[in-house]
């Protein structure tokens, strides 16, 4: 067995069961108790020693974040993120479906260490059974005695709210998620005042992934060196990867960093179906630029992706095989960035429309020379600050619609030139479908663009 | 109509009181309303606004921001089928298809029976067992125009 496969699992070690761990079979919280006999700094101390970095996309160091809290300034609200609607991001859905209880008292350890009393869990509508089994495991542990105004007998506060979003990508950026949560439209805020700061109804507030908070309970419970012994540079723990696309077994995989994407494409995940040849993977969430086959031998870190020139993001690794026409993949990712800019920052509602529309022109056979300089001068090269929206907007959703294209006009350029060139509508192979079931090996190219 | 949240008042109180203010139960009285109405109507976004303690406009313009409230009646079973990347490279455009073509089904229209109705969604977190649809509240993944099939039948002619 290679390296990777030898770390214990901790966060879904029984994923394809799909069973919910229920309190009883869950056990008695050990670290939220082992918490509140803690001092907070104590706890931002081991969360900081285990160089946890957050798991929701910017892999920001949570003890560094929860450390920038105004002193003395209460009441400090938590607000977790479970908005997960980063294209290819499916790891807290599981998490959440099948060990709620993970979190609860992920929640506690980390309201300890903020000195606040209460969380929110701000979960995306789409989520719906995730959404009834947190409460039904919050009604849990509401009932032992874990949660309430007199938590586990020691006069802490401490309570939970699960409140549900109703479809909006924009809402899983932080200052967006609290603006939805105070009941508005999801507008995110310009930075400073960072949320620490001015959060949630303008209070100090903290915002973490799913599996960050559950991450922090972990470290309480086993130690900052036993998740600082699963290394790659300054990347530290195990992690779910979202694997989806064309490989033989997509999943959700909990490896160490030290995993590279070559293996857990070819290994883990069983390579490409049909055999085929891969063509590119997005290795982050569709955000981040893209990798070619030659770039894959690369440890799953935060370095090890970003020397290869991408990010790690949010872990999501989607796969393309040969078949997959790169103009076609990039209109599909620009349309969801259209959709999904809250609007309110000219570069970003205006670049991300014209962006698309121009890919959907390209697809269409009716793409110039033209139109190719024009969107490389929208998204520039797939860097921060480059082009006509990165570092030009409020948020980060701007960059995110423009990094992919700046990286794949450089990756394909001759295949972009090439279908400008030859101007025939562009489409992957439709599926074919023998006796009710996709037959994937043989597909052939069938009549007719979508 | 008016009695919506009327019936519900004493667990909408409780909830207000589990936020710093009363403004963030928007979100969870709309929802109140869209899962009894199936959609939420003008009256039902006024009396949001008068629980709420704001403007109609104020609610409409919440409304209109998040694309799951519905601003007209949807199909008993309304299906959500992403047709976002890892989705639409696994055959997310084959089962709209199929669904028209054997089912009747078509984005953005309701059948005449009033059974169901077809949205395109963005990534609903279920990439790994793409190509992926919700069906009302329940997530189906790894579809195949076989398992479509049963699914449609199972909402026709039930379980
Ligand atoms: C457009 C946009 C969408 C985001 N969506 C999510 C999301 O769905 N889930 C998430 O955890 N973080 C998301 N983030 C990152 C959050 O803003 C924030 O950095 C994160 O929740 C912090 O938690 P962490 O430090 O534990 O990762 C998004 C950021 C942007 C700019
Ligand atoms: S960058 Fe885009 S999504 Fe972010 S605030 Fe501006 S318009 Fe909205
Ligand atoms: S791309 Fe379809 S569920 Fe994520």
């Amino acid at each position: 067995m290679s390296a990777y496969a030898d770390f214990e699992k901790v966060l879904l070690p029984n994923i394809e069961k799909d069973e919910t761990e229920w309190i009883d079979a869950y056990g008695h919280y050990e670290a939220a108790q082992k918490a509140l006999e803690m001092e907070p700094d104590a706890i931002i101390g081991v969360i900081k020693d285990s160089g946890l970095r957050g798991r929701g996309g910017a892999g920001f160091p949570t003890g560094m974040k929860w450390s920038f809290l105004p002193k003395g300034v209460f009441p400090r609200y938590l607000a977790v993120n479970a908005d997960e609607s980063e294209p290819g991001t499916c790891k807290d859905r599981p998490l959440m479906e099948q060990r709620p209880h993970l979190l609860v008292e992920g929640i506690i350890c980390a309201l300890r260490a903020i000195q606040g009393e209460e969380a929110w869990i701000y979960i995306r509508g789409e989520y719906y059974k995730a959404a009834k089994v947190l409460n039904k495991a919050v009604q849990e542990a509401y009932d032992k005695g874990y949660l309430g105004d007199n938590a586990f007998g020691k006069g802490v506060r401490c309570h939970i709210t699960v409140h549900r979003g109703a479809g909006a990508y924009i809402c899983g950026e932080e200052t967006a998620l609290l603006t939805s949560l105070e009941g508005y439209r999801g507008y995110p805020k310009l930075k400073p005042p960072f949320p620490a700061v001015t959060g949630f109804y303008a209070k100090p507030t903290i915002i973490n992934n799913v599996e960050t908070i559950i991450d922090t309970g972990i470290i309480l419970k086993r130690g900052a060196e036993w998740f600082k012994g699963m290394v790659h540079e300054r990347t530290t723990g195990m992690r779910l990867y979202s694997v989806s696309g064309h490989v033989k077994k997509p999943g959700v995989y909990e490896l160490p960093p030290t995993v590279t994407l070559k293996q857990l494409i070819y290994d883990v995940c069983g390579g490409i179906r049909g055999d085929r040849k891969l063509k590119f993977v997005i290795p982050g969430g569709s955000s981040v630029p893209w990798l070619k086959p030659d770039q894959i031998d690369i440890p799953l870190s935060h370095e090890g992706v970003a020397a290869a020139g991408s990010m790690l993001g949010s872990s999501a690794v989607m796969v393309m095989d040969e078949t997959v026409p790169a103009p076609w993949a990039l209109a599909n990712l620009s349309h969801f960035y259209r959709h999904e800019s809250c609007g309110q920052c000219t570069p970003c509602r205006e670049g991300s429309a014209w962006m698309h529309k121009i890919l959907q022109r390209i697809c269409a056979g009716q793409g110039t020379m033209d139109d190719l300089e024009t969107l490389k001068s929208i998204a520039g090269e797939g860097k921060p600050g480059s082009g006509m929206i990165s570092g030009k907007s409020i948020c980060a959703l701007g960059d995110a619609a423009a990094w992919p294209v700046g990286s794949a006009l450089i990756q394909f350029w001759d295949e972009f030139v090439d279908a400008v060139k030859k101007g025939a509508p562009i489409a992957p192979p439709r599926f074919w479908m023998a006796d009710g079931e996709f037959v994937y090996d043989e597909a052939p190219v069938m009549a007719g663009a979508h | 109509m008016s009695a919506i949240l009327a019936e519900r008042h004493d667990e909408i109180e409780a909830l207000a009181k589990r936020y710093p203010g009363r403004r963030s139960i928007m979100l969870p009285l709309l929802w109140m309303v869209q899962e009894k109405e199936g959609w939420v109507s003008q009256e039902a976004m006024a009396e949001v606004a008068n629980v709420v303690g704001c403007t109609t406009a104020e609610v409409y313009e919440v409304v209109s921001f998040y694309t799951m409230f519905q601003q007209k009646p949807v199909g008993k079973y309304h299906i959500g089928l992403c047709d976002t990347l890892s989705c639409a490279i696994c055959g997310a455009f084959e089962i709209q298809h199929y669904l028209h073509e054997k089912h009747g089904i078509e984005v953005g229209k309701v059948t005449g029976d009033g059974l169901f109705s077809l949205e395109l969604v963005e990534c609903i977190g279920a990439c790994s067992v793409a190509p992926a649809l919700l069906l009302n509240e329940d997530l189906h993944g790894n579809l195949t125009p076989k398992s479509l099939d049963a699914l449609i039948g199972a909402c026709k002619y039930g379980h």
